[in-house]
């Protein structure tokens, strides 16, 4: 029903934003009885058509409301949650042995909480370009992720997400803020 | 009609034909940009000149186009603006003399813009544009582009630029949201307003479209929105991660970045989605396709060989060899769309050492030969070209912000877009 209703509005929404957008075309006033037959006729371009925002988004992330007992559902600050990060270094992908030991920590708690999914978002410090932040930020989540396999976690409980640079946990410009922002965090839900 | 029709009869002495073709630059052509005239004294039709003025000079020196100083004007006697004292106008060493009047009537503005050839003693081009009042830079924006056809150049007055900026993202998490501006970076507009991660604009070819990457529902997906009707389709649904998404010339089809077969490599599919395939395979990361100006070649960036490099490829994976051997990070491939220019413009860590920045380069794709763009400027990245090839746009960090830069293809002229507030990367020049 709340499905139902929310298309509707969608709908509503569209056709307004439909309307608000649409322009009357200018006129094009020239008239080539006065102008040498030589000349090009003359040909206003109309006006460029004003772009309309998107409707509202109906947020898909992760809507289900957590009933478990000792872990919350995805903390949108990225800075919660049970499974604390695990960190690389600039530029890698590998895990060292601190993120193993961790790793080896979060497989167990998996093993104790059977029906607890996890997205693994993999993150970049700000240095490098967007692309390839996202490649990197890919392949650390995968890691992760096949560690926590081999570790007996069903690959069907863990989902990988890269995200890049593009949510640093902090925004700063130092090497501090790029150590914190190098990670993979995990986002427990069920 | 406000207009006495009078008013447009041309001079009846001079009547050859126009001439065929005008080159600028090397022959030394300069046009003469005199004030708009109001054809009322009201303070609406005053304001509207004055607008119109600046920015059709603007437009017209952002393409190179050479000026009579305006202060040689002010010798001359009044222009007569349908009938002008050539003599005058080749007394200042104007080759081209444009007039422009306009008037505002209830909301509506109507502009009249004029070209005559002082050399010629004719007058070559006569457009009247008319609309609504509220944004009388779109008006010169048009005619600009008129006069820049009369010297064979495809203007850019009229293009947009898309990019990604944090500037509503009030609270955590802290979301990317696409806008356009302007190619002057006037008129801002927000495109995406749901919260979450848009990322890496795209236009389509026609103007109306964006492809992009959105993390709205979960993972990162290609979703193309239809930015005249606030439309937005999800074309990557349950196909893996992908990113980075760019029309083909035709805009019929779409390469993008995925990571579906387990590996980020290069997929195309049709612009509506369908007949995804994939067209690399290699143990590196694959990533940031840009198609040639013919849509027979694409490049991208892999990490195969150790460091990320830029590769060449056929359209369907074939042939691929690297291009770029110099500096061991080059990303972000923008091709020329220009056929006139055969290059490719990139991402580049040149310099070694010390903090990890980026500078903009191009390659020449005949003979290899790097230039760079960008120098000394913090970082910039993620360069796109002007639709005609003349410019380029990427974003560059300056103290602690990101922002739209544009610079002409030899990186002389470089200028900082005042697009607006928060962090703006990740640019897009459209058609």
């Amino acid at each position: 029903m709340k499905r139902h209703t929310t298309a509707v509005v969608l709908v509503a929404l569209v056709l307004l934003a439909g309307c608000g957008g649409k322009k009357r075309p200018p006129a094009v006033l020239s008239d080539p009885s006065q102008r040498p037959s030589s000349y090009p006729a003359a040909t206003a371009t109309p006006e460029p058509e004003q772009p309309v925002a998107e409707g509202p988004d109906i947020a898909a992330v992760n809507s289900g409301n957590p009933t478990g007992e000792d872990f919350s559902v995805n903390d949108p600050s990225g800075e919660g949650g049970p499974l604390e990060d695990i960190h690389f270094d600039y530029d890698r992908a590998e895990l060292s042995d601190e993120a193993r030991a961790t790793l080896e920590k979060h497989g167990l708690w998996l093993q104790n909480h059977r029906t607890a999914k996890v997205t693994v978002e993999g993150h970049c410090d700000e240095r490098g370009t967007v692309d390839y932040n996202l490649a990197l930020g890919d392949k650390r989540a995968r890691t992760v992720r096949e560690y926590l396999v081999s570790l007996g976690v069903a690959g069907d409980r863990l989902h990988t997400v890269s995200l890049g640079k593009e949510r640093p946990l902090d925004p700063s410009s130092n090497e501090q803020a790029f150590a914190k922002n190098r990670r993979a965090h995990f986002v427990v839900s069920r | 009609m406000a207009f006495a029709a009078t008013a447009w009869a041309w001079p009846r002495t001079q009547q050859q034909p126009p001439p065929k073709e005008i080159i600028i630059g090397g022959g030394g052509q300069r046009f003469a940009v005199p004030d708009c005239i109001p054809r009322a004294g009201d303070e609406a039709s005053r304001e509207a000149c004055r607008t119109l003025t600046q920015v059709l000079r603007a437009d017209l020196r952002f393409e190179n186009i050479q000026f009579v100083p305006e202060s040689l004007f002010t010798a001359l006697p009044p222009l007569n603006p349908d009938n002008p004292n050539y003599e005058d106008w080749r007394s200042v060493g104007a080759n081209f003399l444009v007039v422009t009047r306009a008037q505002v009537t209830g909301g509506e503005l109507a502009i009249e813009t004029r070209v005559f050839t002082v050399d010629g003693r004719q007058g070559i081009m006569s457009k009247r544009y008319s609309g609504r009042a509220d944004n009388p830079r779109s008006f010169a924006h048009q005619a600009a582009d008129d006069i820049m056809t009369l010297v064979q150049l495809r203007g850019v007055a009229r293009t947009k630029i898309a990019f990604t900026s944090d500037r509503d993202a009030t609270k955590p998490p802290r979301g990317k949201e696409l806008y356009i501006v302007d190619y002057d970076g006037f008129n801002a507009k927000r495109i995406t307003v749901n919260n979450s991660l848009n990322i890496l604009p795209a236009w389509s070819p026609d103007g109306r479209s964006l492809a992009y990457t959105s993390y709205r529902q979960g993972g990162p997906a290609i979703f193309v929105a239809r930015i005249y009707e606030g439309r937005s389709d999800n074309i990557t649904k349950g196909d893996g991660q992908a990113f980075a998404p760019t029309f083909s010339p035709d805009g019929k089809r779409l390469a993008y970045a995925s990571n579906k077969s387990g590996n980020m490599e290069i997929w195309i599919a049709n612009a509506d989605g369908t007949g995804a395939h994939r067209i690399t395979s290699s143990q590196g990361s694959d990533t940031a396709p840009t198609w040639s100006p013919t849509g027979q070649e694409i490049a991208f960036t892999s990490d195969r060989a150790g460091s990320p490099q830029i590769y060449l490829m056929d359209s369907e994976g074939l042939n691929v060899r690297r291009l770029t051997t110099v500096g061991n990070w080059n990303d972000a491939p923008a091709w020329n769309p220009s056929k006139e220019y055969s290059e490719i413009a990139y991402t580049s860590r040149l310099e070694v050492g010390g903090p990890v920045t980026f500078d903009i380069a191009v390659i020449d794709l005949a003979t290899r030969q790097v230039r760079q763009v960008t120098s000394g400027r913090g970082s910039c990245e993620y360069p796109s070209w002007a639709p005609n090839g003349r410019h380029l746009v990427f974003s560059c960090k300056r103290g602690n912000t990101w922002q739209i830069t544009v610079s002409d293809r030899e990186g002389r002229a470089i200028d900082t877009l005042s697009a607006g507030a928060g962090n703006n990367v990740q640019p897009d020049w459209g058609p």
